[in-house]
C-alpha cells in the first residue's frame, strides 16, 4: 500500500497548496515513480516536478511542498531512516516483549498488524514494550490503572490508541487546522479530549504513593504518556499537511474574499489587488472563448450553393453567415463619497482588469456632481487612476438626484438597448430630491440597469436610503460588498453582454 | 533503434549525449527528455525567450538521429495547414482528364439510377490518401521510424488549435473524416511544444504533457554553455562576461539578455579581440545584449560600476 498511498496523500497536500492536479496527472505521477524509483529523492523530485506542476508558480509551490512532505516520510510510507528489514525485525522483538509482559493484555496480534501500516516512531515504540525501570524499582507487580486513558495506555493496543486518537481528532475538528502555529493547540486539545487531565492527576498521585507497584505504574504511565504525546503530534502534523493552508496565503485570501470591502485594511490592498486581478483573469479565460467564436464568420453552405448554381456549380462567390456585430456598452456610475469609496475602488479595478473580454466600459464618478472618468483610466495605471478619482470627486455630500440629472445630460443619447448601466451606491440621498424619473428613463431605454448596494439588505430603506424608489427602476438589485459578490456580478454581466 | 534506447536509458547518459552535441543542459532538462522518452509523453517547454527551448528539440533530433518536423505556430493556423489538406488541384485535373473516360465507365448502364450505382462502385477515389497533402502533424504521425515533432510557440496559435492537438498528443493518432483514423507507426514521434507564455495554455493541453520550465541558467551552467558554444574564448573573459550578464539580469529591464545574447556577445568580443571586459568595450557592444534603446540608456550609466565589480 505504501507508494500509492503516499503519492496520493502527497497530491492531496499539493492540491491543498493550490497546485491543480488532475486524476490523469496522478496516474502520470505513479508511472513516474515506477520508472525512477524512490531511492534517489532529488531525482524523484525533479521527475515529479515535470509531471505534476504545470506553471512556474506551481513549481515553486511544489518544491516547498515536496520538501515539507517528505521531511517526515519516506515515499514508501515509512518513517525516514528506517529500512524494511529493520522494521520487521523490530516487529518480532517487540512482539515477544509483549507476550512476556503481564500487562500485555492480548494486544499483540493486532499490534503486529498495525505496525505494518503505521510504523512511525519505532524508537518510541520500544519504550512501550521494554521496561526501562528506574533503579530503585525492580520488575514485578504493577497495580491497575484507574483513569480511562491510563487503562487504554496500559492495554498496549495501538489499534485502540490510534482509534481513540482519530476519534478525538474528529471531535475537536482537527481538519479545520489552518496555520502551523495551531499545531500545539490542536495536539493539546486532542490529548485533553482523550483524558489527559485525569491521567496527569493519576500519575502525580501514583508517584507520591508509598506502595512500590503503584509507583511502578506511575513511571510506566508517564513514559507511555510521553510516547502518546509524540504520536499525537505526528498525527496533527499529518492532518496539518493534508488539510491546512500551508502557506497561510489561502486563508487570508479566503477571508478577504468575503470580508466587507470597506473594512479591508490598507496593508491588504496589494493582496486584494492581486486577487481582483486573478479573479478577473479567471473570468476572462472563461468568457474569451465564446467571444472568439462570435468574431468569426462561417461559410453559409446552402446559400453559397444556391447562388452559385447559375455558374455551372463552380463555386466562386462565397456567402458567409453574417457576423453578429454586437457592441454592448457598459456604463458604470460610482458613488465615490466616503462610505462607498472602497467598493467603487474595487469594482472599477475589476472592470478595468478585464479589458480583454469586457465590452467598452465608460465610468462616471460622483458624490455631489457627476463627471466622466473614463479618460483618466485610459491614460493612467488603474491604481493611480483610482487614487486620483477618489481624491478629485469624493468631497461633497452625496446627491443622487443631481448625479442622475448630470448623467442624463451627459449621455442619455448614448444609452440604447445594448447598454448596461451599473450603479454602485448605497442610495443614501441625505433626504434630497431623488429624481427617480430619470432612472426610469434610463431603465426604459437601456438593456439593463443593475444597482449594486454595498449595504446589507436589512439596512436598505432605513433612514435616508431611497433604495425602494431606485430599486423599482432597476432590472436587478444586488447586495455587493465583498469580492465574492463582485465576482458574481461581473460574471453575470459577461454572460449577458456577450 | 538500439542506440536510441541506450542513449535514453538514464539521465546521466542523456546529459552526456547532449553535451557531446554542444548542448549543455541542467539535470531538469535531461530528466524531462528521459521521462518523455520512457513514458512516451510530449514535453511542454516554457521559459523566457532565448534560453534554448527550440534548440533542445533540434539537438534531441540530432542526438537521436531522427528527422525533425517543425510546426511553427501563428495566429490563424488551422488544420489545413497543420494536419492535412486535399490536393484540390490534382482532384480537379483528374476529373477533367477522366471526363472522357466517363463514357467507358458508364458503358452499358441504362438510365440515371444505374449510372449512379455504377459510379458508386468507384467509391471515394477522390478522397483517398492519393489526394491527401500531409502537413507537419500528419507527416510526423506517418514517419515509420519515429521522429522529433517540434510544435514551436504554441502560445501564438489560437485556443481552438490547442484542442486540435489533443488527439495527437494523447493517443498519437489523427482522425480524418473522409478516411478514418490514422495511427502512428510503431515508433510514435517524440513531441516538443514550446511556449513563451504570452498567454495561458489550456489545462487540457497541459494535462497531457510533461511540463518543463527552463529558467535563466546559473553562473556555472552558463559558463559551461558559453565554453561549449564559443570554445575559442579565453576563460578569464568568459567568466567576466557571464558575470556581467548575471548582474544585468538583476536590473529592471524590458528584455533580459538570454543565453543566446550571451553567446552572441561572446562571439562579438572575440571578433573585437578583447581580452578582458572594460567599460568602453562594454558600452560599444551593449546593443548586442540589450534590444531596447531604453534598456541601453538605463544600463549605460551603470556600466562602469558593474564592469569594476565583475573584473574582481
Amino acid at each position: 500500500m505504501g507508494v500509492e498511498r503516499t503519492i496520493s496523500n502527497f497530491i492531496r497536500a499539493l492540491r491543498n497548496a493550490e497546485v491543480r492536479v488532475s486524476t490523469a496527472e496522478t496516474l502520470d505521477a505513479m508511472s513516474v515513480v515506477d520508472l525512477v524509483g524512490y531511492e534517489d529523492k532529488a531525482h524523484l523530485k525533479r521527475s515529479l516536478s515535470l509531471a505534476l506542476p504545470k506553471t512556474a508558480d506551481e513549481k515553486n509551490t511544489f518544491d516547498a511542498c515536496f520538501d515539507q512532505f517528505f521531511q517526515f516520510q519516506d515515499v514508501r510510507g515509512e518513517a525516514a531512516n528506517d529500512s524494511k528489514s529493520e522494521s520487521e525485525q523490530e516487529g518480532e522483538e517487540s512482539g515477544e516483549g509483549g507476550d512476556g509482559e503481564g500487562g500485555g493484555a492480548g494486544g499483540t496480534p493486532q499490534t503486529q498488524n498495525r505496525r505494518k501500516k503505521k510504523s512511525k516512531s519505532k524508537a518510541k515504540q520500544n519504550n512501550l514494550y521494554e521496561e526501562e525501570e528506574e533503579a530503585d524499582l525492580g520488575p514485578g507487580e504493577i497495580t491497575e490503572a484507574h483513569s480511562p486513558l491510563g487503562k487504554l495506555l496500559m492495554a498496549n493496543s495501538r489499534v485502540e490508541l490510534a482509534q481513540s486518537m482519530a476519534k478525538a481528532g474528529e471531535a475537536i475538528n482537527v481538519r479545520e487546522i489552518q496555520i502551523f502555529t495551531q499545531k500545539g493547540l490542536y495536539a493539546r486539545r486532542i490529548m485533553d479530549y482523550m483524558g489527559l487531565p485525569d491521567l496527569n492527576q493519576e500519575i502525580s498521585d501514583l508517584r507520591t504513593d508509598s506502595r512500590i507497584p503503584a509507583r511502578r505504574l506511575g513511571q510506566e504511565l508517564k513514559q507511555r504518556r510521553d510516547f502518546l504525546r509524540e504520536q499525537v503530534r505526528d498525527y496533527v502534523e499529518q492532518q496539518f499537511m493534508l488539510n491546512a493552508d500551508v502557506s497561510g496565503k489561502r486563508l487570508r485570501e479566503e477571508m478577504l474574499r468575503s470580508v466587507k470591502l470597506s473594512n479591508v485594511e490598507h496593508r491588504n490592498f496589494r493582496l486584494i489587488q492581486e486577487m481582483v486581478y486573478k479573479m478577473a483573469k479567471k473570468l476572462s479565460t472563461l468568457h474569451s472563448r465564446r467571444r472568439k467564436v462570435f468574431k468569426r464568420g462561417q461559410l453559409n453552405v446552402p446559400k453559397t450553393l444556391r447562388n452559385n448554381m447559375s455558374y455551372d456549380g463552380a463555386i466562386f462567390d462565397l456567402y458567409w453567415k453574417s457576423v453578429k456585430v454586437d457592441r454592448p456598452k457598459v456604463f458604470a456610475i460610482c458613488d465615490v463619497s466616503g462610505s462607498v469609496a472602497n467598493y467603487a475602488r474595487f469594482m472599477l479595478m475589476f472592470l478595468y482588469s478585464m479589458d480583454e473580454v469586457m465590452p467598452k466600459v465608460r465610468s462616471f464618478a460622483f458624490s455631489s456632481d457627476l463627471a466622466e472618468v473614463t479618460e483618466l483610466f485610459n491614460r493612467n495605471k488603474i491604481e493611480d487612476a483610482i487614487a486620483k478619482v477618489l481624491h478629485d470627486y469624493s468631497g461633497g455630500s452625496t446627491d443622487y438626484g443631481q448625479a442622475l440629472l448630470d448623467f442624463k445630460k451627459l449621455c442619455l443619447d448614448d444609452v440604447d438597448n445594448r447598454t448596461t448601466i451599473i450603479v454602485l451606491g448605497d442610495a443614501r440621498n441625505n433626504h434630497g430630491e431623488t429624481h427617480a424619473e430619470v432612472l426610469k428613463e434610463l431603465y426604459d431605454r437601456s438593456k439593463r440597469v443593475i444597482w449594486l448596494n454595498p449595504e446589507a439588505k436589512l439596512a436598505w430603506n432605513t433612514g435616508d436610503s431611497e433604495m425602494r424608489k431606485y430599486g423599482a427602476y432597476s432590472h436587478q438589485v444586488e447586495e455587493c460588498n465583498s469580492l465574492m459578490h463582485l465576482e458574481r456580478v461581473v460574471s453575470n454581466l459577461l454572460r449577458q453582454t456577450n | 533503434m538500439g542506440d536510441m534506447e541506450k542513449l535514453a536509458e538514464s539521465v546521466s547518459s542523456l546529459q552526456a549525449a547532449f553535451e557531446a552535441h554542444r548542448y549543455i543542459c541542467s539535470e531538469e532538462i535531461a530528466t524531462a527528455v528521459f521521462l518523455a522518452y520512457q513514458l512516451r509523453k510530449p514535453i511542454l517547454i516554457e521559459g523566457p525567450p532565448g534560453v534554448g527551448k527550440t534548440e533542445l528539440a533540434k539537438t534531441a533530433a540530432k542526438m537521436f538521429a531522427l528527422p525533425l518536423i517543425r510546426l511553427q505556430c501563428y495566429e490563424g493556423l488551422d488544420e489545413s495547414k497543420a494536419i492535412y489538406e486535399w490536393k484540390y488541384g490534382k482532384q480537379l485535373l483528374y476529373t477533367q482528364v477522366l471526363k472522357e473516360a466517363l463514357g467507358e465507365v458508364l458503358g452499358n448502364a441504362k438510365g440515371f439510377r444505374e449510372s449512379v450505382e455504377q459510379l458508386h462502385k468507384f467509391g471515394d477515389i477522390f478522397f483517398s490518401e492519393e489526394f491527401l497533402e500531409p502537413r507537419p502533424l500528419m507527416k510526423a504521425i506517418k514517419e515509420e521510424d519515429g521522429c522529433i515533432l517540434l510544435i514551436d510557440e504554441i502560445d501564438k496559435a489560437d485556443h481552438e488549435f490547442e484542442s486540435l492537438l489533443l488527439e495527437i498528443l494523447s493517443d498519437y493518432q489523427l482522425s480524418i473524416p473522409e478516411i478514418g483514423t490514422i495511427k502512428a507507426a510503431a515508433e510514435p514521434p517524440l513531441v516538443f511544444l514550446t511556449s513563451n507564455n504570452t498567454r495561458e495554455i489550456s489545462d487540457a493541453l497541459k494535462r497531457r504533457c510533461l511540463h518543463l520550465y527552463i529558467p535563466f541558467p546559473d553562473v556555472d551552467l552558463e559558463q559551461r554553455i558559453v565554453a561549449a558554444r564559443v570554445p575559442e574564448i579565453p576563460p578569464a573573459l568568459q567568466q567576466q562576461l557571464v558575470a556581467f550578464i548575471h548582474e544585468l539580469r538583476t536590473l529592471d529591464l524590458k528584455k533580459m539578455p538570454a543565453i543566446s545574447e550571451t553567446i552572441d556577445w561572446a562571439r562579438t568580443l572575440l571578433l573585437l579581440h578583447a581580452d578582458a571586459l572594460d567599460a568602453t568595450v562594454v558600452r560599444d557592444t551593449l546593443n548586442v545584449i540589450l534590444k531596447f534603446q531604453e534598456d541601453i540608456d538605463n544600463v549605460k550609466g551603470e556600466v562602469t560600476a558593474i564592469t569594476a565589480k565583475v573584473a574582481k
